[in-house]
């Protein structure tokens, strides 16, 4: 694979025109990958999920260049219905769209020829590869005291002449004072064994509120990461939602860190597997100064040979004091081949907080399902019934009424 | 209505219904009276087709062989129970689930699905009549419901899906003596010419305000002696322990 990345490397350089800077900074990245390679259960990071196993049992031939000349056709069948949205569409890796239909538009700014970032903050060889590979790194920026009138939807569409490439992308989210943003990802892919590579900066200034919706419910043989890096100031506040499902294999990862007085995180996610998939939420809560809160709420329901895994890590400061940490996690395994891991970890550094932590996974209560049946419905409605009524209570932590009730819809959870 | 011919029940090799007969015909109210661990609670849920049991002989019902049937075929065939401990179902809202219940056993009986309209409708009657509290129809099944409440949440559910052959579970252990008369009263509006009843209890309580026709007495597997209201009576003063 390295003899792999290198051609593909040059051909990047040699078809893009980067600025030597960025030139620079992307073999400097590219340098760290090839020595570091993709992670593996070496990593504690990584311990439960594998991935340069899991690269190398489902992709064949893995390559790292994309020919993003040509424009692709958006497949507009795949939008969702009945919300009205602003949208950004990539299609292949490729920019597509950017559409702010309902927005004043000099209340929102779009930057694509930024400078990377050094790599010398990280040690996340993914980050390395992002950085090497990625063609444009685009910044979105709301300007202060802006609301965004409607949600923004990130479409992140691939098709099917799309096999075993190494997909690249980068945003950074700035999200001025006051301001806020309701944001949904939304994925579609019809492409087969792809390697999707995500990068996620959200920089929540004072008094600002993200709301941000990762849907992935469309069944598909992809590994995708998704790394999401979140700096809050204070007063500010992130609800992150994460629908977990449809990927072979998909890792979301959270890092956020609380600099700001008062200002809260709210992680909540579902997964809903079958046959082979394989899913992980990593999370690193960064209580960083006083009086700051975080809640993560995370439940599973896994099929077949389904394997998830939680990872949540709160960390208080010392300086942190007055510091709230919640996390609860619950899996339904719904067959014995199936494997829900759970790694709750506290550091804590302050002495007046308020921590907790917990988890618990089992199998169906049977008691229930003839409870249901006695009453007339039949085993796979009893089952429904009970699975959906286990989930909703995650999705009920939706602030967002609207986007709630589209959730819903596409986990057909509505009553 | 319900003929039981010598019914033997195990549970993991355990002996607990043996040579237990029983008949019931449309419109009666039959009592089982026994003490703890007598088989009342397997009977019931034999009846209602719980697995788990090894069984023998035979149970029909309207001429129908009960063992050939489902949990939810009993149920559209029109045999309710009313649990012991009703369960708390988180996340399923009590409205959605009646709804769900009554429209899946509306189907199977080739009946038209009650719209949310009509079911609201009739679910208000009903609730009014057993005195429950309608904004409790708008929480998560049994969650947070009191054991009084959750006992007359069966007997609505029952009122709403007017089973055929109604099997009352010890409905009234942990009822108040007003929640006691709110449930007698909501079962004695069902009593019908076509509608039977099979009421398990330990306590002669309850048979003040539901009149049986017939009463039994189980213990050890099997019903030792029968007669009408006047030996519940007989047996509330003597005791299990000297009664035989």
């Amino acid at each position: 694979m390295e003899e792999q990345l290198k051609i593909d490397f040059e051909k990047l350089l040699e078809n893009s025109n980067f600025s030597k800077k960025n030139a620079e900074i992307k073999r400097k990245n590219f340098d760290n990958f090839i020595e570091k390679g993709f992670p593996n259960r070496r990593e504690e990071n990584w311990k439960f999920s594998d991935l340069n196993q899991i690269i190398s049992k489902n992709i064949k031939n893995l390559s790292f260049y994309n020919d993003l000349s040509k424009p692709n056709k958006i497949d507009q069948s795949i939008y969702i219905d009945g919300l009205e949205h602003n949208k950004i569409v990539f299609v292949n890796g490729r920019i597509e769209k950017i559409e702010f239909d309902y927005e004043e538009k000099n209340k929102i700014e779009i930057l694509d020829d930024l400078v990377l970032e050094k790599s010398n903050n990280t040690t996340n060889s993914l980050l390395f590869l992002n950085n090497a590979f990625v063609s444009k790194y685009f910044k979105l920026i709301i300007k202060k005291n802006y609301s965004l009138q409607k949600p923004l939807v990130i479409y992140n569409i691939t098709n099917k002449d799309l096999v075993s490439k190494n997909i690249n992308l980068k945003v950074d989210i700035f999200l001025e004072e006051n301001s806020s943003l309701k944001l949904i990802e939304f994925s579609n892919d019809k492409s087969t064994t792809n390697f999707i590579n995500i990068n996620y900066n959200f920089n929540v200034q004072k008094n600002s509120i993200l709301k941000n919706y990762k849907i992935d419910n469309n069944s598909n043989s992809n590994i995708k990461y998704c790394f999401n890096n979140i700096s809050q100031d204070a007063n500010s506040v992130s609800e992150i939602f994460l629908l977990s499902s449809g990927s072979e294999f998909i890792k979301n990862e959270i890092n956020c860190n609380l600099n700001g007085k008062y200002s809260s995180a709210f992680v909540n996610g579902v997964f809903i597997l079958n046959e082979t998939k394989h899913h992980e939420i990593k999370t690193n809560i960064n209580h960083i100064v006083e009086n700051t809160k975080s809640y993560q709420l995370i439940k599973g329901v896994l099929e077949d040979t389904s394997k998830a895994v939680y990872q949540g890590k709160i960390f208080v400061d010392s300086k942190a004091q007055k510091t709230d940490g919640y996390q609860l996690s619950k899996a339904i395994l719904l067959n014995d081949n199936t494997e829900f891991n759970a790694k709750p970890e506290l550091e804590i550094y302050a002495d007046d907080v308020k921590c907790s932590h917990g988890s618990a996974s089992g199998s169906l209560n049977e008691d229930s399902i003839f409870y249901l049946m006695s009453r007339g419905l039949n085993y796979k409605e009893a089952k429904k019934l009970l699975i959906n009524g286990f989930l909703l209570d995650v999705v009920e932590k939706i602030t967002d009424s609207e986007i709630k009730n589209l959730i819903k819809n596409i986990m057909s959870l509505k009553q | 209505m319900l003929k039981i011919k010598n019914l033997k029940a195990d549970i993991e090799s355990k002996s607990i219904l043996n040579n237990f007969n029983l008949e019931i015909k449309p419109g009666e109210v039959h009592a089982i009276m026994g003490p703890n661990g007598s088989g009342k609670s397997t009977l019931s849920n034999i009846l209602s087709g719980k697995k788990g049991y090894d069984v023998s002989g035979e149970i029909l019902f309207e001429n129908k062989n009960l063992f050939e049937l489902e949990t939810e075929e009993r149920a559209h065939k029109g045999i309710f129970l009313a649990f012991q401990y009703p369960l708390e179902i988180p996340g399923v809202n009590t409205n959605i689930f009646l709804k769900t219940s009554l429209n899946a056993i509306r189907k199977a009986r080739g009946e038209k699905e009650l719209d949310a309209i009509e079911f609201l409708k009739l679910v208000k009657l009903k609730a009014k009549e057993l005195k429950f509290d309608e904004e409790k129809l708008n929480r998560q099944l049994n969650v947070g419901f009191s054991g009084g409440e959750k006992k007359k949440n069966e007997i609505l559910q029952m009122s709403i899906l007017n089973p055929k052959l109604s099997i009352l579970d010890e409905t009234d252990s942990g009822l108040d003596i007003d929640a006691l008369k709110i449930v007698a009263d909501g079962v004695n509006s069902l009593r019908k010419k076509d509608n039977s009843f099979l009421i398990i209890t330990h306590y002669q309580r309850l048979l003040d305000y539901i009149k049986p026709d017939y009463v039994h007495v189980l213990m050890n597997g099997h019903i030792i002696k029968s007669g009408g209201p006047e030996l519940a009576l007989e047996l509330e003063n003597k005791g299990y322990e000297n009664f035989n």
